[in-house]
């Protein structure tokens, strides 16, 4: 199944964000990559990097405001794993509950991309 | 105009000891037309950088120094901050690849090349009231080998004229003109120290 990655600015956001998801698709597997390493606000490209090491399929990443995305596309690029993990442009609450359903239904990482892309942009 | 590894180095000593010295201004201006965290983030990544550089003297060349300074960065740095100013190391490293020193056109082509990675992350161009009118000037005035302290004196005025079109700031809209941009600003000091180191 394909896995979902989280990145915000805020932990909080992204945990309650992740319980918004468990009620919808239950089996999706959401990985949060959100909050600084000593809980403040903001995003690290090197935890998005190490998250997207504990991938156990190929992975989408989506992302709240500005240097989320700045920081998810750096991390792709750092990122040295053979999983294949794609980022996709969406709002974070409504993208990612699109990605988590159409993963839950066994979507294929293209389609999932295909499907949100369509959905919001 | 020449860079040296060696001058390189020290000028990013001095940058980081200005940019600590201007980290309240920095911070200030953040707060008025941002999230209020530039002077301490640019404060905490350069101060990384200052250890580490003070820890090794000797660099095999510029790019080798330009990787090292980019990836601290990119990792202390935080906000929108530490991926811009990681990514132009990133990409100093690569136009300075195995060499020592670098001049004239070649190093005029380094600065354009760091330049256009800052609008590759960040999506943007000149004119949003970003670091890239900064940079942007610096890198034209170096090929034009005009005076480079003047260009950038030229840039932030003209830059906090500007509205922001661009990056957190752009949410505060007409009330950007007459406020100075804080990446613009951090971006002159780092720049203004290469400014004194070239020969």
């Amino acid at each position: 199944m394909i896995n979902l990655i989280l990145v915000s600015h805020s932990e909080k956001l992204a945990t309650g964000l992740k319980e918004l998801l468990a009620e919808m698709a239950p089996d999706t597997p959401v990985l949060l990559a959100a909050g600084l390493a000593d809980g403040s606000i903001g995003t690290d490209a090197s935890l998005i990097e190490e998250t997207m090491n504990e991938l156990n399929d190929d992975g989408l990443i989506l992302t709240d405001i500005g240097s989320a995305t700045m920081n998810a596309e750096l991390a792709l690029e750092l990122y040295s794993g053979d999983r294949n993990v794609h980022f996709v442009e969406a709002p974070l609450v409504e993208g990612a509950f699109l990605a988590a359903v159409l993963s839950g239904q066994s979507k294929t990482l293209d389609d999932i991309v295909t499907g949100v892309k369509a959905e919001f942009s | 105009m020449k860079l040296s590894t060696e001058e390189f180095r020290k000028a990013l000593l001095k940058a980081a000891a200005d940019l600590e010295h201007h980290k309240d201004e920095l911070t200030d201006l953040d707060r008025e037309i941002g999230d209020g965290d530039h002077g301490i983030n640019m404060s905490r990544g350069f101060h990384a950088v200052q250890k580490e550089l003070e820890a090794q003297e000797e660099y095999e060349d510029l790019g080798v120094l330009s990787k090292q300074v980019g990836m601290t960065l990119i990792k202390t740095v935080g906000g929108a901050s530490g991926p811009l100013y990681g990514t132009a190391f990133v990409k100093f490293a690569g136009a300075f690849k195995g060499k020592r020193e670098v001049e004239g056109a070649e190093l005029a082509a380094a600065f354009k090349e760091a330049t256009d990675g800052i609008k590759m992350r960040g999506k943007s161009e000149f004119g949003q009231k970003t670091m890239v009118d900064i940079w942007t000037p610096f890198y034209e005035a170096l090929e034009q080998e005009s005076d480079l302290n003047a260009a950038l004196d030229q840039a932030l005025a003209d830059t906090k004229e500007r509205v922001a079109t661009k990056g957190r700031a752009s949410y505060f809209g007409d009330a950007t003109v007459g406020v100075q941009d804080p990446g613009a600003l951090s971006s002159s000091l780092l720049l203004r120290s290469i400014v004194e180191v070239l020969s």
